[in-house]
């Protein structure tokens, strides 16, 4: 604990001359990107959201779905041919079920992983309340993503976890996030790129498509917020 | 008045909307440049730091290729610096909090060819954000030390600018972590620091060595009055000389060390007169002269690297032009071994993991090696690309080949794609010593030039590699031939049977080097001071051709005359014959009056394939200490000259280079990185396409067939930009609309050029292929905020498929391949069937391209042509290849629809059964279940799930024959064809197997449910379907 602490103080010693200077301009970046999406109040109000969409892979339609309940739980579904695998991650514990190749059974997440993802359960995202959080910013100027001029936020959480946060200038969307997982040895780096914000009737700004790298984004076609999660989907069958 | 107004207006809008839409670094960012490496031969290495904590964790510095970082231990490396300086002088880490890292930019490996840095930058997050904290002038920082006690403490050590006197030398502190540095001690402006140490268990005792060193164009001198070593007890504030014990002064450079477990002993190379180790038991104040071999003491304006072992005082090593280790202090060395292969010379860097001292890494001019013995013995590390090419050609070979010359590492020749991809083993060494010009004969496909250092150069069979030398030899009554370290040898531009090359006399072949002709006179300024070079060095004699000077660098023949051309010297001569070499015009004055320095080097000539009298040129002057990019452009054939300048611009220029089919397309390559305007030159932008932003690009060639951008960089390997065509087209009216969809060319329907070339193997390198298949290409003058498709349709406007679009500012690059979408495969068997993921591809033919753009659509011809490219596989055969393919397509499709149908009537049979009591009616259900059953399980696999058993049922046949039908080029062979119409039969038996099924039971068990409820049905129907 006391290298993360430091880690977060060595961060802020670095940037002081840019935080005296700019520590207004991390705040109003944050605070014009909740405003853009929202608004905090209307995003603290959400206890869970459904998400169903597809996946394009050489023309192949894959079905999707993510569950999440705030802070508890979360699960990845995805159907191909017919089978359908998934991933569970709770606050506690998590699994992955690939019947594709044979598995019968879902397989645990390592205790390290299941805490480098705890960060996922937070449907409103770590600049929500982001103070109240324990979440340390270090604003870092403006950096570009594929062409599009960004304010770039480096979140680190209370766990030591960090982010990179790129939210468009002139949208104050949250376009692209690098996360920083370091777990059972190794170190990894998870790109997400988010786009086509639609607004839903709750009154925030839904990204609609979704591209964790890989195979493609993910087309969400339906969200459903506070139409309720059953924590009992978080328990791994099969 | 008012028509004037209105056209002013008009006139402003019109510029408001280019403004906007400027061509900018981002508009072609999706074109990411491949990086080919090679990996197999790596570059000068300047600096390795390790974490002490994990032992893995390591970051690499190189001397024109950034830092590079590896979490692993070496098993992947990651460039993490590519937005800064690429040249590294140092690495830092606080140990104590090592997410904090220094880097200090600028090596102080004073060679002929050194790059130069910015300062030193700081980052806390381990790599992932740096600043910069200062040192911005001093060019060259040699160390940088963190006191181990109070990570406030930092000493940064700058030897300062190389190639003029300069205030920024010295010895830096940080007293705040890096923050802010002072100067704390300074000897002159000709003399800085070069190297540091502190005592870690006394941290105020600072030891500092001066350098007085100085490159000029043509000479070097390392050594005088600044030079000497000093100490100070307070941290920094006063400090006295050592002299006890030490040679007489003059000194030149002095590398010095103390030992982490033992800091009163001490060790030190003293360049000298007689260059000597010395060795101190007491904290410097008493000096020992030691013999020592000749690698402890050799080149020591080039070897600064002295380390002694973390945890034994005794052990000592010295990376030098080989690598020595003294087991008593520094009394004795023995050398490393070759077994295993030979272990690259020349070493700057050396880590010891102090958790298990038997591992280090070394860093030399050809990579990073590794050791597990105490560095007896060394494995190469293949996965680093940061080699530092001079030049790069391309001859006309499908594929390509690249050519290319390595500073201290030979002349390579790598394809520009092979199957799997281009790596290590695709890049072959085919001549040694330093390496420059590597140029093939465009006459002759098995023939290559190449040359090493002093202007030796031979004709390379490129079937055996082996080699003759054709240097030119100097003629009765001719001065000594002066070769530049970088000797041109340059085939003709309009006649390629023409080869050149030059001293300071112009020579030219027409039979591949078998006779020369000279065509010039002298054409530098002969300047015979010079001329001196065998007094370089200073105190250590040095001269190894790289000083050579008032020599021929660059030359080139007009595209569009063959007697037209153009000769630049290292002493500022840019000299033009018209008449094949009779008679030759110096233009030097003609340019100078533009505004450019005289006596610069020209160091490239770019004679225009549009214009004969347009010619463009690039000039260096960073010698002379002005590091100011100059490029000039004259249409009168060098009569007069114009000034091409950007506020974009940062380095001195190496390279201008003309696209072949847009005349207003240049590309300029600096020392710190690459540039392109397509405006003739009016505006400049940035090259950042996956290019690093400061990336040392010395040569540049677009390869006609392909229209690659090919680069030699000085540190980061040969980088390939696939097919700038996109950028050729990007006018400034196609930059100003909010949606271009571009058109293609014909496409050929191709699965691609290679079979084969498996997996890249771990630890080493791998840049790629090219595309494929041609991309779907178009523009966006803003990032898309709604959702972006490409869709795909036949000529009968049927969608043959629909792919995910990118959403990028500028141009984007959408793959399509080629196919239809997938069919439907049975669903509900044991394991996955990839049947689904595959489609038979298309016809050639007229197709439709649809960009969608949130509610906007984009349409396009889009004409398939048959790959003539494969002999083997007719336009007939493709016909019988496609109609096999559609046959099973369907197939798939027929038995995922019978199959739908059993698993609803089963779903519908088991929730009947559920309701049911009435054992006559359970039984009734139970058999139509087992008979669909039974049927079920010849139509899919159902019983394993394992990868590792097999269960071939029609579904798993259907997708055996599908796969090899669709994936290769070839007309399906007579048992293919024969299998497909047996599986079709068995497909027909299973649909009539159900239908007889579906007539014994339906009925029955419709009746079966309605007597054996217990209550009488809510509906009572019975869906079989």
């Amino acid at each position: 604990m006391r290298t993360i602490r430091y880690s977060v103080l060595a961060m802020a010693l670095a940037f002081t001359t840019f935080i005296a200077a700019k520590a207004q301009t991390a705040d109003e970046v944050i605070q014009k990107h909740i405003t853009a999406i929202g608004g905090a109040d209307n995003w603290k109000k959400i206890k869970s959201v459904k998400m169903q969409g597809t996946a394009n892979a050489g023309g192949m339609e894959m079905p999707l779905s993510i569950a999440i309940l705030d802070k508890k739980g979360m699960k990845v579904e995805y159907t191909i041919n017919g089978m359908t695998g998934y991933s569970i991650l709770t606050n506690k514990a998590g699994w992955n079920f690939n019947p594709f190749q044979g598995a019968k059974k879902a397989e645990a997440l390592t205790d390290e992983m299941v805490k480098e993802g705890q960060t996922g359960l937070d449907i409103a995202g770590p600049l929500v309340d982001y103070k109240a959080k324990g979440n340390t910013v270090a604003f870092l100027g403006k950096d570009d993503v594929e062409g599009t001029e960004c304010y770039k936020l480096k979140v680190t959480h209370p766990t030591g976890k960090s982010e990179t946060i790129f939210i468009d200038a002139a949208t104050y969307y949250h376009i692209r996030s690098v996360e920083k997982i370091k777990a059972d040895g190794k170190e990894m780096e998870q790109i997400s790129t988010f786009g086509n914000y639609k607004k839903l009737p709750e009154g925030i700004m839904w990204p609609m498509s979704i591209d964790m790298g890989g195979g493609g984004p993910m087309d969400v076609k339906s969200v459903d917020i506070n139409k309720g999660v059953d924590e009992a989907m978080f328990v791994p069958k099969g | 008045m008012k028509k004037q107004i209105v056209l002013l207006a008009v006139a402003a809008l019109q510029a408001a909307a280019y403004g906007q839409t400027k061509v900018n670094s981002y508009t072609f960012g999706a074109m990411e440049a491949r990086w080919l490496g090679p990996g197999t031969m790596s570059g000068r290495i300047t600096a390795i730091e390790g974490v002490n904590k994990d032992s893995k964790t390591l970051y690499v510095g190189s001397a024109g290729g950034g830092v590079w970082k590896t979490t692993n231990a070496g098993a992947s490396f990651k460039p993490i610096f590519d937005k800064y300086c690429m040249s590294i002088g140092c690495i830092a880490i606080d140990q104590s909090h090592p997410e904090t890292v220094f880097v200090g930019t600028g090596e102080s490996n004073m060679r002929n060819s050194v790059s130069v840095g910015d300062g030193i930058y700081m980052t806390t997050d381990a790599g992932d954000n740096w600043v910069k904290v200062g040192l911005d002038s001093t060019e060259h920082i040699s160390k940088i030390i963190i006191d181990p006690k109070n990570p406030q403490n930092v000493y940064a050590a700058a030897p300062g600018p190389l190639w003029s006197n300069s205030k920024h030398r010295g010895l830096y502190k940080s007293t705040d972590g890096g923050q802010t540095w002072n100067k704390i001690f300074y000897i002159n402006e000709k003399t800085g620091c070069a190297d540091v140490a502190v005592d870690p268990e006394h941290p105020d005792v600072i030891y500092a060595t001066t350098w007085e060193f100085r490159r000029f164009p043509y000479a070097f001198n390392s050594g005088g009055k600044g030079s000497g070593m000093w100490k100070s007890a307070d941290g920094g504030k006063t400090w006295r000389e050592l002299k006890d014990g030490l040679p007489p002064k003059p000194f030149g450079r002095i590398a010095l060390t103390l030992a982490p477990s033992a800091p009163q002993n001490m060790i030190a190379i003293v360049e000298s007169k007689e260059t000597g180790l010395y060795i101190s038991a007491d904290g410097g104040e008493h000096w020992k002269s030691q013999s020592a071999t000749v690698n402890v003491v050799s080149r020591p304006f080039y070897f600064s690297c002295l380390v002694i072992d973390p945890k034994d005082p005794k052990r000592v090593y010295r990376p030098g032009f080989g690598f020595s280790y003294s087991d008593d202090g520094g009394y004795s060395f023995a050398d490393a071994s070759y077994e295993g292969g030979w272990v690259h010379s020349d070493h700057h860097a050396l880590w010891i993991n102090p958790n298990y001292t038997n591992q280090m890494y070394l860093g030399t001019d050809g990579g990073v090696y590794y050791s597990l013995d105490r560095g007896a013995t060394w494995m190469f590390v293949y996965n680093l690309p940061v080699g530092q090419f001079y030049h790069v050609a391309c001859d006309n070979n499908t594929p390509y080949r690249m050519y290319g010359g390595l500073q201290d590492n030979g002349s390579w020749v790598a394809p520009s794609a092979a199957p799997g991809g281009v790596n290590n083993s695709n890049w072959q060494n085919m001549y040694g010593g330093d390496g420059f010009w590597t140029v093939p004969d465009l006459t002759d496909k098995n023939i290559a030039y190449a040359e090493a250092q002093g202007g030796n150069m031979g004709r390379v069979d490129l079937t055996t590699y082996k080699s003759v030398d054709i240097t030119p030899q100097k003629g009765s009554g001719e001065e000594k031939l002066r070769w530049n370290w970088n000797t041109p040898i340059v085939t003709g531009q309009s006649n390629n049977h023409h080869l050149y090359t030059a001293a300071q006399y112009l020579y030219k072949t027409t039979d591949q080097g078998r006779s020369w002709a000279r065509i010039s006179p002298d054409l530098s300024t002969n300047d015979k001071k010079k001329q001196e070079q065998e007094a370089s060095g200073g105190l250590s004699e040095d001269n190894t051709s790289a000083e050579n000077h008032c020599t021929i660098f660059t030359l080139a023949e007009s595209p569009l005359n063959d007697n037209m051309i153009w000769a630049g010297t290292d002493d500022g001569n840019l000299q033009l014959t018209t008449d094949g070499g009779k008679n030759w015009t110096n233009t030097a004055k003609n340019y100078v009056a533009a505004g450019i320095p005289a006596q610069t080097w020209v160091s490239s000539i770019e004679p225009s394939r549009f214009d004969k009298n347009t010619v463009y040129a690039t000039f260096d002057n960073h010698m002379y200490g002005d590091m100011k990019t100059f490029l000039a452009k004259s249409t009168d054939a060098g009569k007069t000259w114009k000034m091409l300048s950007s506020p974009e611009f940062t380095g001195f220029a190496h390279k201008i280079k003309e696209d072949l089919v847009n005349k207003n397309l240049l590309f300029l390559g600096t020392e710190r990185g690459l540039f392109a305007t397509i405006d003739g030159g009016e505006s400049w932008f940035r090259m950042k396409n996956h290019i690093p932003d400061y990336a040392i690009v010395r040569d540049i060639q677009i390869q006609p067939q392909t229209n690659d951008l090919v680069l030699a960089t000085h540190g980061r390997g040969i980088m390939v930009v696939n097919d700038i065509s996109p950028i050729r087209s990007l006018t400034p009216e196609i930059a100003g609309k909010d949606v271009v969809l571009f058109e293609n060319k014909p496409m050929p329907v191709t699965t691609g050029r290679f079979g084969g070339g498996g997996s890249p193997v771990s630890g080493g390198w791998w840049g790629g292929n090219p595309d494929d298949i041609e991309p779907i290409s178009y523009y966006l003058k803003e990032r898309a905020s709604q959702d972006v498709k490409v869709e795909i349709y036949d000529a009968a406007g049927k969608l043959v498929q629909q792919v995910p679009g990118t959403k990028r500012k500028g141009i984007n690059k959408v793959y399509w391949n080629l196919r239809w979408t997938p069919p439907k495969t049975a669903t509900g068997g044991s394991k996955l069937d990839y049947g689904s993921f595959i489609a038979p591809q298309v016809l050639p033919g007229t197709y439709m391209v649809k960009l969608k753009v949130g509610e906007k659509e984009y349409t396009n011809q889009l004409k398939m042509v048959h790959n003539t490219d494969n002999k083997l596989f007719t336009e007939d055969d493709r016909k019988e290849q496609y109609k096999a393919g559609m046959d099973l397509y369907h197939m798939h499709e027929q038995l995922y629809t019978l199959v739908d149908k059993i698993n609803a009537d089963q779903k519908m049979i088991k929730t009947n059964l559920d309701s049911v009591n009435k054992p006559q009616s359970k039984k009734i259900l139970n058999e139509y279940n087992t008979k669909l059953e039974t049927l079920r399980g010849t139509l899919l696999a159902t019983k394993h799930a394992s990868m590792f058993a097999d269960e071939k049922k029609l579904r798993e046949e259907i997708t055996e024959v599908y796969s090899s039908v669709c994936s290769q080029e070839c007309r399906p062979t007579n048992l293919q064809t024969g299998r497909i119409a047996n599986l079709n039969e068995e497909l027909k038996q299973s649909s009539v197997a159900y239908e007889k099924i579906n007539t014994e039971y339906k009925t029955k068990a419709a009746q079966a449910v309605k007597e054996g409820k217990p209550r009488p049905a809510a509906s009572g129907a019975v869906h079989s379907n």
